[in-house]
């Protein structure tokens, strides 16, 4: 039995990395219904947009400014203008029609900016600190404690605060809240511009994290969201429990030779596990959507 | 999508199946599809380099797969995102077999779509508990499963072994194409006629008594229970169906490339096919044939102008936009309702040279 500390610490950093994506993943869809698939490609468009800034010697805390803004531009693009058409849909069309979104953003950051390997390193990833034998760099802390942050602070915010609140009774009726005096338009607003920062953030981190590629960066979505699905698409906690299960489940294995290989199918077994569980005693002949 | 669907539904559907003029307008349509497709294949490998060729075949391949998904989506109102996971399952038996067993190429063929139906059945279980958004996630950790074990395993070449991998020393062995197609455009009409019969395999289904089956329980699970529709077996029926078109799709890819790679299958191509069957139109047999059509003929028609095939990522994605929001018959149902609209005013122009 080989020594799994060290391969605990680095599954912790993965998991960090799925469970921020995955909670903003669930931050969205519990504001607005939509569960959108373009929330890694408007975080990377971003990214991808700093880079060639960052390389041509403008600051750096002004190019993460800069890409932190593209992404909510983005996100609020499509939160005013598509979104809104699809509002009376089915979630499963919503999601889909999100697709369209990043096919487009994916599509032109590859021709834009071409799809040569590179990346856009953080200062804080030259920093780092030893645990149980493991450097970690000060990028993969900050991911960390930002998804546990970023957790607290938006259950907080839907379970505290009045907006939080409308946004929570949105997603769950439209007409009903809008025959309420629930300010819809405002409401959804604001859950893609909070989306859209989030996005922007966890993409910074992504692109130095991961890797600076389009097409990896904005199929990322899907590992995130066997995390988002880990915490039933509605609970945060449950969310950052499952990004961190997952990165954890899956660094765990390298060490074992014949697994080694298959190791990342763990946030999709995961996944299949817990909606299997969750639907284990349900019949849906008599009742509505789901 | 509602009011399309429902017209086509009952236009398929509401009709006993022989000896009726339905029957007789069935036929008609069948020829419909028929007729075009072997004027396709007789004429096309004709008119075209090897480069179109090659990239027709895959569009017909990817069609046939593409018809699993809008069968689902069309008929029952299912999303299922992992086709293309099938598609490559089927492809891997297809190969495992041809290279193990040295059987004939329709065998081997379609011991991949049964292969890859049985798996579909699996994957579709769970829509019997769930449908709408918890389904297309739960396919697509299927799909997600598969492109990391398949991206481990890769596909069978030749070699020893359960896997069947050629280990570094040994020359990696192409699949043997059935004896009657050996060349590019022999395989290219092979494949069409395939096609062509996995498209009336479907169209069967539509207007039998599945077909009635999966019209009810689209519109009510609840009403085709109390109408005595085995919802079950229907529903699973349906996937099976799906999962085994989308097998022999893989299985035609398998003979048509020779060797396949494990890192092409990932799942976000699962994804990727059903957007653009949602494109193409889901609700009749020229929806699917657009879909291979704009999947893999229109990055090559890119690559021949000079373009960015990245751009082949705008357009889908704009498409698909669009036909969510404004156009859900897609291509297939805009083409048809300009036709129907110009044979209308044909008519009412002869009417009034008439007068």
């Amino acid at each position: 039995m080989p020594n799994l500390s060290p391969f605990f610490v680095t599954g912790l950093a993965v998991g960090a990395i799925y469970a921020l994506s995955g909670v903003g993943l669930v931050v969205l869809y519990r504001a607005s219904g939509v569960l959108t698939v373009a929330y890694r490609a408007i975080g990377s468009a971003g990214a991808l947009l700093a880079w060639p800034l960052a390389q041509d010697g403008l600051p750096q805390a002004l190019a993460w400014l800069v890409a932190i803004g593209l992404a909510t531009l983005l996100s609020l693009v499509y939160g005013r203008v598509l979104a809104p058409q699809l509002a009376y849909r089915d979630t499963v069309v919503k999601a889909v029609a999100t697709l369209g979104f990043a096919l487009i953003l994916l599509g032109f950051a590859r021709w834009y900016w071409s799809d040569d390997p590179r990346q856009l390193p953080l200062p804080t990833s030259t920093m780092g600190l030893s645990l149980f034998g493991v450097r970690v760099t000060v990028t993969r802390l900050i991911a960390f404690s930002l998804a546990l942050l970023i957790t607290i602070g938006v259950a907080l915010f839907l379970n505290r605060t009045r907006l939080g609140l409308s946004m929570r009774a949105l997603a769950n009726n439209r007409d009903l809240s809008a025959m309420l005096g629930i300010r819809v338009l405002r409401v959804e607003t604001w859950a893609w511009l909070i989306s859209g920062v989030l996005a922007g953030v966890s993409g910074l981190m992504l692109s130095d994290l991961v890797r600076l590629d389009a097409i990896v960066l904005t199929f990322m979505v899907i590992p995130a969201m066997a995390a988002a699905v880990v915490g039933r698409l509605r609970s945060l906690a449950g969310t950052l429990i499952g990004g961190l299960l997952i990165g954890v489940l899956e660094a765990v294995a390298t060490p074992f030779q014949a697994i080694t290989p298959y190791r990342s199918v763990a946030p999709f077994v995961v996944a299949i596990i817990v909606i299997l569980w969750l639907q284990r005693r349900r019949v849906i002949t008599f009742t509505g959507d789901q | 999508m509602a009011p399309r669907s429902l017209n086509t539904d009952s236009a398929a559907q509401g009709q006993p199946a022989t000896g009726s003029p339905a029957a007789v307008a069935s036929l008609g349509s069948v020829a419909g599809v028929t007729v075009p497709l072997i004027l396709v294949a007789v004429f096309l490998p004709e008119l075209v380099g090897s480069f179109w060729l090659r990239a027709f075949t895959s569009s017909a391949i990817f069609a046939l797969a593409a018809a699993g998904v809008a069968l689902l989506y069309g008929r029952l109102g299912l999303v299922s995102l992992a086709q293309v996971a099938l598609l490559g399952l089927g492809a891997w038996v297809t190969l495992r077999l041809s290279h193990g067993a040295g059987l004939p190429f329709e065998l081997v063929l379609l011991g991949g779509g049964i292969a890859a139906g049985l798996v579909g059945l699996v994957v579709g279980l769970p829509a019997l508990r769930m449908r709408g958004l918890y389904l297309a996630l739960i396919t697509l950790m299927a799909a997600g499963c598969f492109q990391v074990i398949v991206g481990g395993t890769g596909f069978p070449d030749g070699g020893p072994g359960f896997l069947g991998r050629v280990t570094s020393a040994g020359a990696r062995l192409l699949m043997a194409r059935p004896l009657i197609a050996q060349s590019d455009p022999a395989y290219f009409r092979y494949v069409v006629v395939v096609v062509a019969a996995g498209f009336l395999l479907v169209a069967l289904h539509r207007r039998t008594r599945p077909g009635r089956a999966w019209a009810l329980i689209r519109k009510s699970e609840a009403c085709a229970l109390s109408a005595g529709v085995n919802v079950t077996l229907y529903k699973t029926w349906a996937f099976t169906l799906a999962g085994f078109l989308a097998g022999i799709a893989g299985g035609l890819l398998a003979g048509s490339v020779g060797q396949l790679d494990g890192r092409n299958f990932p799942a976000s191509d699962s994804i990727l096919l059903f957007a653009l069957t949602v494109v193409g139109g889901a609700y009749s047999w020229l929806g699917p044939a657009i879909t291979g059509l704009l999947l893999r003929a229109f990055p090559s028609l890119l690559i021949a102008w000079g373009v960015d095939g990245n751009l082949a990522y705008i357009v889908f994605g704009a498409a698909l936009l669009h036909a969510l929001i404004t156009a859900p018959a897609g291509v297939a149902g805009q083409l048809s309702d300009l036709v129907a609209g110009l044979r209308a005013r044909f008519k009412r122009h002869n009417k009034e040279q008439d007068e």
